[in-house]
């Protein structure tokens, strides 16, 4: 299933040679459990004969529009931010910032400063240079409630600026935060002058390594390559076509046919039409993807009683799901991490399993034999299917589900607005960065106002505590298990199925890789001939 | 004295005189027995389900995409190891059930308007635009409105099958209805001091409803299609039941490795359709000689 492609161009210095004998034994290690890393993979030496070439367009089949209103939120479709955009810093498969606009930082002893250095000779696609003033911004532009970033939080707890000069700039914190580096993976950093242009998908100004040509709503985005970018000499393309074509077969057809060289949103049901193709190659990342659950509503009785909720996760066969829903990409699990994430414990993960006669005893303990229930989710056939399986599933315990297909934009709204009926099956993404990201801003997670309405001061206080601590070692994975423990006890959200990225590629394009986010990276992206 | 019996030939003589119905005597033409026979085997494959269904259509299984053959499963297993031969048999069922209702109720509302629109010219102006609003209306285009207004399930499908069909059959009606007032036999009972509801029931009506008949087996078929479509849309019934075109929007992922799941409805579609067509092609020939 893993495949190296060949990236770096030039001779391997020793520091690359050392990065590349990392990569490779993470690789290895990776391998093992199915799985690979989009850093290696952008990481690992080029072995092909040719090296990269300058030039040609690629297509990237996506199969929702770029959404310019949620451009600082978390939509559906992020692929283009770091086309457009760069971030202050990127993670590497380990959790450790990279540097990107920012090329250094140092925290103070008490954890409530941090000095960024940032890189110089970095302009906008206007030719406007990168400023600091240009950080304080994105960060404050965050905090505007109007941008419904969910990680606003974070970005609430920077309340200070400090300029030394154009490129040094710290940052006060109310208190100590431990994601904050999440936070410089998310945030793109756009033009100051023209972001209203930007949330109106009128014009996209960046510093990242492509131009926006132009937006067609419905059709997809035009870039072209950014001649003053500052890593020199890329990107290698030419320009990038993201092309929106919704239908999954459509999909899949236009990525058989050439008609597109790159696809990360191939539902797993449809994989092993092209796991078949010698043209394509389908790797699988464990991060990125989010996750597939079941989210209840505790405001809708006799869901607010947690046996009852319990006897819901120990009701759901996730092994099948798996297997049948997402064709055997993912990992079942009933814990919403990764593996590559620091809170993932195999213990959590099979804290429930299949086991109907305990789910119906639960359910009689708490004095019911039979309910009847509605469950949201999007009409699209995926997710229909998942639906359809939790719904069997849940009948076998005497709980009589009624499916509501909706719309992705009203299930979307609806999560939040805080409106979903008793229960809901969707994904949910974050948890692929520090966990504490997942529970201070994914909305249905979010200790201080969830899409659950569950509220409980042990959950605040356990999410806050793992949030602000400096801890590491033994003491932080200690937090990060009480908030395991916490959501696995009280069951408001029952996680299903981690899925990870999936990218289908041509054989031809080598070097594209995804941020925890879904970023696109294509800086040393290049088709071979 | 003799007397003359009748011969037993000239009873049988007389009976075979006896003008035949014109529909009867479409049906019994190869054309319209195929369609028929075609027609016939679907809907008695959709009543008998319960019998002959060796599982429920919504029982799931680990059984994930059996081919055809497998014990107990004759035409397999779908992508959630539910039988294939009972969503079959059950989504005909689905299917009839929506068109049986649907086509006659878009029908009849077609008809009311085209008697109404006859009875008065202000009413003819009027139904007049509204058949137009709905025909500017495609059929999806107008199944999403009423699906997004009413949310799924099969109160809103048999609803947009009737929309879509209230102007096909008004105009149909409402173009005979005007073709026959012109005869002579409409003036000859008005000079005769029939009113004009009477002469517009009871001698207008009757001769201009050949070609609905016609119409109603077209409509069926134009039924079956936008069924299967909305099905196909995620826009039809409420899932898990199966229909026809649920169950073939189902199979698109599996094309490749299980031909098999799409292959159930898409024969059944394709008989439903092409022996309905074949019945209303065999009366037009007929009310046309």
């Amino acid at each position: 299933m893993t495949e190296l492609h060949p990236s770096t161009p030039t001779a391997p210095s020793r520091r690359t040679t050392l990065r590349a004998a990392a990569g490779g034994t993470l690789l290895l290690g990776l391998g093992l459990t199915g799985c690979r890393s989009a850093v290696a993979e952008a990481e690992a030496p080029a072995t092909g004969a040719a090296g990269p070439k300058r030039g040609g367009t690629l297509t990237v089949a996506v199969n929702t529009d770029f959404t310019p209103a949620l451009l600082f939120a978390q939509s559906g479709q992020s692929l283009q931010h770091r086309l457009i955009y760069n971030t202050l810093t990127r993670y590497d498969d380990r959790l450790e910032p990279r540097p990107e606009l920012a090329t250094s930082w140092e925290y103070a002893p008490d954890g409530r400063a941090l000095t960024l250095k940032l890189r110089t000779g970095v302009v906008f696609h206007d030719g406007r240079p990168f400023t600091a003033d240009d950080v304080v911004f994105a960060v404050k532009n965050l905090q505007n409630p109007v941008r419904a970033a969910q990680l606003r939080s974070t970005a609430a707890a920077v309340t200070g600026f400090e300029k030394r000069g154009d490129h040094e700039l710290t940052l006060r914190l109310a208190h100590p935060v431990n994601n904050l580096f999440d936070l410089f993976e998310f945030m793109i950093i756009t033009d100051r002058n023209s972001v209203e242009d930007a949330v109106a998908g009128k014009r996209l100004n960046g510093t990242g390594p492509f131009r926006l040509a132009s937006w067609r709503p419905g059709t997809g985005l035009s870039l072209t390559r950014n001649e003053k970018y500052w890593q020199p000499d890329r990107p290698h393309l030419d320009g990038v076509e993201l092309r929106v074509i919704p239908q999954a077969d459509a999909l899949v057809s236009s990525l058989r046919t050439g008609q597109s060289q790159l696809s990360y949103a191939v539902p797993g049901r449809n994989l092993s039409t092209v796991t078949a193709v010698p043209e394509l190659s389908v790797t699988q990342y464990d991060t990125g993807g989010g996750a597939s659950y079941l989210g209840v509503n505790t405001s809708v009785d006799p869901l607010g009683d947690k046996t009852v909720r319990q006897a819901l996760a120990w009701a759901v066969d996730r092994e099948r799901v798996l297997s049948q829903v997402l064709g055997g990409y993912g990992l079942a699990s009933a814990t919403p991490w990764p593996k590559s994430s620091p809170a993932f414990t195999e213990a959590g993960r099979t804290h429930y399993r299949h086991d109907p006669g305990k789910a119906r005893e639960l359910l009689r303990s708490a004095g019911h034999t039979r309910l009847d229930l509605p469950l949201l989710h999007v009409n699209l056939p995926g997710e229909t299917a998942l639906a359809e399986a939790v719904q069997y599933d849940l009948k076998q315990i005497g709980v009589h589900v009624t499916l509501e297909p909706t719309d992705a934009a009203t299930a979307q709204k609806r999560l939040i607005s805080q409106t979903m009926p008793a229960l809901w099956a969707m994904g949910h993404s974050f948890s692929q960065v520090q966990p504490s990201t997942l529970a201070v801003s994914a909305y249905p997670f979010n200790a201080a106002k969830n899409t659950s309405r569950f509220r409980s001061e042990t959950y605040s206080r356990t999410v806050r505590e793992a949030w602000t601590s400096r801890a590491t070692g033994a003491e932080a994975n200690a937090l990060r298990q009480r908030v395991t423990d916490t959501l696995l006890d009280e069951a408001f959200i029952i996680d299903l199925v981690i899925r990870g990225s999936v990218q289908v590629a041509s054989k031809k394009l080598h070097g594209a890789t995804l941020n925890k986010f879904s970023y696109l990276n294509l800086d040393d992206a290049y088709l071979a001939a | 004295m003799t007397s003359t019996l009748p011969a037993p030939a000239a009873t049988g003589e007389k009976a075979a005189r006896r003008p035949r119905h014109p529909y009867l005597t479409a049906l019994a033409t190869a054309r319209g027995r195929t369609g028929l026979a075609l027609v016939g085997l679907v809907v008695l494959a959709g009543l008998l389900a319960p019998l002959l269904a060796g599982h429920p259509p919504t029982d799931q299984s680990g059984l994930t995409l059996a081919p055809v053959g497998t014990p107990g499963h004759p035409l397999g297993t779908d992508d959630l190891g539910r039988d294939l031969l009972s969503r079959l048999l059950y989504g005909i069922r689905a299917d009839l059930g929506i068109i049986a209702a649907a086509v006659p109720l878009g029908a009849a509302l077609g008809c009311l308007l085209a008697l109404a629109a006859a009875a008065h010219p202000a009413a003819d102006t009027a139904v007049q635009r509204l058949f137009d609003l709905i025909l500017a209306f495609p059929g999806l285009i107008l199944a999403l409105a009423v699906t997004a207004a009413l949310g799924p399930g099969r109160l809103p499908v048999v609803l947009v099958i009737a929309l879509a069909e209230i102007p096909v059959f008004g105009r149909l009606l409402r173009t005979g209805i005007l073709a026959q007032r012109g005869r002579e036999y409409v003036t000859a009972a008005r000079v005769g001091g029939s009113s004009g509801r009477r002469i517009l029931t009871r001698h207008v009506l009757p001769n201009a409803a050949d070609p609905l008949v016609v119409q109603i087996a077209v409509s069926l078929t134009v039924a079956v299609f936008l069924e299967g479509a909305m099905s196909f849309l995620g826009v039809g019934v409420r899932p898990p039941e199966p229909t026809l075109g649920a169950v073939l929007s189902q199979s698109m992922p599996h094309l490749a490795q299980a031909p098999h799941f799409a292959a159930g409805p898409l024969v059944t579609v394709t008989a439903l359709v092409l022996g309905l067509s074949l019945v209303a092609e065999a009366l037009n020939r007929e009310i046309r000689r």
